[in-house]
């Protein structure tokens, strides 16, 4: 076997992102960036941690009221509790996940401690969203879940990382078409209206730090759900998406996300 | 938001902390004393003896020693060692090296080990203590220690032994081991015991709470082929990792950002390296059946 460069003297958007929740996932690169960002946008942990909350609400939704058992979440980065598939196999033991991530930490993180109930499964893709049907014709993807029975999509805080729009749809396209009626997309990706110079200057210094990405409009974001019923409330910002308590004591201009979940007719 | 402390500072002391704090815990809950009768004995809460034993504040000399009493804890000896563990856990920065500063350096880490919530080890030469069988245990305790009596190899044997409740304890540790081929091949104490331990393994590996990975031998010379070591995780956001190399007659202890960084990048590279959790059954059973054409 090759020798291995887990590259971790740059910043990796996972660790970074492990880091500003609060985890202990990242290294000194990640840190420096983090630090150099959060500088100059403030609410971004705040941001990120009303994302995370907004992914627990998300996935019980899916599982308990839509009762979708089987999921996709692509962009996992790395385990902060709770994760996805404890979320929906506290709802139903037996729920299915298949987590992608083409990070090789984040992947042996997952590997190792994502691990599922008894009763359900969790699976690894090592694949990049940017190439959506290695996602798709995976063979864990195969042997894990039953493309004839409803399949959550999750794209959370991922999105901003492809800043093509034609591609971004492509994307899309590409994951919901060969899931069944009555499948669904969760997605949020990030937004400067809530607070433009604060989140300019973040993204710019995301992008300066070699981690591309970008903000989306309301309209942008709502467009990436074309051809999907969107479900009530439709794309608010995240903390507004059915809030809780601790969502509820959020101030808009902290959060710079948006985020949604639409149906597949 | 959770509150951070600067980078690579005066980290120590609060390990320390956390060592002192579990100790406390051990002898209390062995007596069966409340934690709300342990609060009132030091003239406080019983939330002030939860934050002690989860090393949250510093120790006063005085509350220590009340505790020690109540806990029935006599020994002159044993008591101003824990006073001194209070002190120097009060002192800023100055830890790095705890094998230097106590002869009881493994107590130190059983310390630390129970008060983790994750465990990541590496292992090149033996199968580490904390999924050891009696027997294997034995077995390696001898290797060490083969001239001493066979009642102070029993008493490392049970200590070993007892260190694993930590696996199975509400709340279980998380255990997350890199092992080399080499170590599980090496047949120590005999053919039988390694069967045995293979075995315990197999059965071990399907906790929930357990992950084990095989490095084969195919694979060539590896990052962190200094030697075996161990990065424990504590459940408080501001406790730093700690790495733990053992010695033959010391540990040593890192919880320094920098020291820490490398050795976890090693250990991420060895879980990269190595194959899959889900792979480790397919090679336990392919040594199991080599050990079977052995005997």
């Amino acid at each position: 076997m090759s020798s291995v460069d887990l590259k971790t003297d740059v910043p990796h958007s996972a660790r970074v992102y492990d880091y500003l929740l609060g985890g202990k996932d990242n290294f000194a690169a990640d840190r420096e960036a983090a630090a150099k960002i959060t500088a100059v946008w403030p609410n971004l942990p705040t941001s990120m941690r009303a994302n995370r909350n907004f992914m627990t609400r998300v996935a019980h939704y899916l599982a308990a009221r839509q009762g979708i058992r089987q999921f996709l979440d692509i962009g996992t980065g790395l385990p902060t509790s709770p994760n996805l598939h404890e979320v929906v196999q506290a709802v139903a033991p037996e729920s299915r996940v298949v987590y992608v991530d083409n990070d090789p930490i984040v992947l042996v993180h997952a590997r190792a401690l994502l691990t599922s109930s008894p009763e359900g499964r969790t699976t690894y893709i090592d694949a990049s969203l940017r190439d959506p049907d290695s996602i798709i014709k995976a063979p864990q993807l195969a042997q894990t879940l039953d493309l004839s029975q409803p399949v959550a999509v999750c794209l959370l805080a991922i999105m901003h990382y492809v800043v093509d729009e034609q591609e971004a749809h492509d994307i899309i396209d590409r994951l919901m078409g060969p899931m069944p009626s009555g499948s669904a997309l969760a997605l949020s990706t990030a937004t400067a209206d809530s607070n433009p110079e604060e989140v300019g200057r973040g993204i710019a210094m995301y992008n300066a730090r070699g981690i591309t990405s970008k903000v989306r409009t309301k309209a942008e974001v709502t467009a990436l759900f074309d051809g999907l019923g969107l479900v009530s409330p439709g794309v608010p910002l995240v903390h507004q998406w059915h809030p809780d308590d601790e969502a509820l004591s959020i101030e808009d201009s902290q959060v710079s996300m948006y985020g949604g979940v639409a149906i597949k007719p | 938001m959770v509150t951070r402390g600067q980078e690579g500072g005066s980290a120590g002391p609060t390990i320390l902390r956390v060592l002192l704090g579990a100790h406390l815990r051990r002898l209390r809950e062995a007596r069966g004393i409340s934690r709300e009768d342990a609060g009132w004995k030091i003239r406080s809460s019983e939330s002030k003896i939860s934050r002690m034993e989860l090393g949250r504040v510093s120790f006063k000399e005085r509350d220590i020693a009340d505790l020690l009493t109540l806990y029935g804890c006599h020994d002159e000896e044993e008591r101003s060692r824990l006073v001194a563990l209070a002190k120097e856990a009060n002192t800023p920065g100055w830890w790095h090296r705890y094998g230097d500063v106590t002869p009881n350096w493994f107590q130190a880490y059983v310390g630390l080990e129970s008060a983790a919530n994750l465990i990541r080890t590496y292992e090149v030469q033996f199968v580490p203590g904390l999924l050891q069988t009696r027997e294997y245990a034995r077995a390696v305790i001898m290797l060490g220690h083969g001239r001493a009596a066979d009642q102070e190899i029993a008493h490392r044997v049970e200590l070993r032994m007892s260190r694993q409740q930590i696996l199975t304890r509400p709340e279980p540790v998380q255990l997350w081991v890199v092992i080399d081929e080499t170590a599980l091949r090496r047949p120590v104490g005999g053919v039988e015991v390694m069967r045995g331990q293979i075995e315990a393994l197999i059965a071990t590996a399907k906790l929930p709470n357990v992950r084990l990975q095989v490095i084969p031998f195919d694979v060539g010379g590896h990052a962190a082929a200094g030697g075996s070591y161990s990065i424990l995780r504590f459940p408080d956001p501001e406790l730093p990792d700690v790495v733990y190399i053992e010695q033959l007659t010391s540990a040593v202890y890192l919880d320094k950002r920098e020291d820490v960084d490398q050795y976890t990048t090693a250990m991420e590279v060895l879980c990269v390296k190595a194959e899959p959790p889900e792979r480790t059954f397919d090679v336990l059973d392919g040594i199991l059946s080599d050990l079977h054409t052995h005997s």
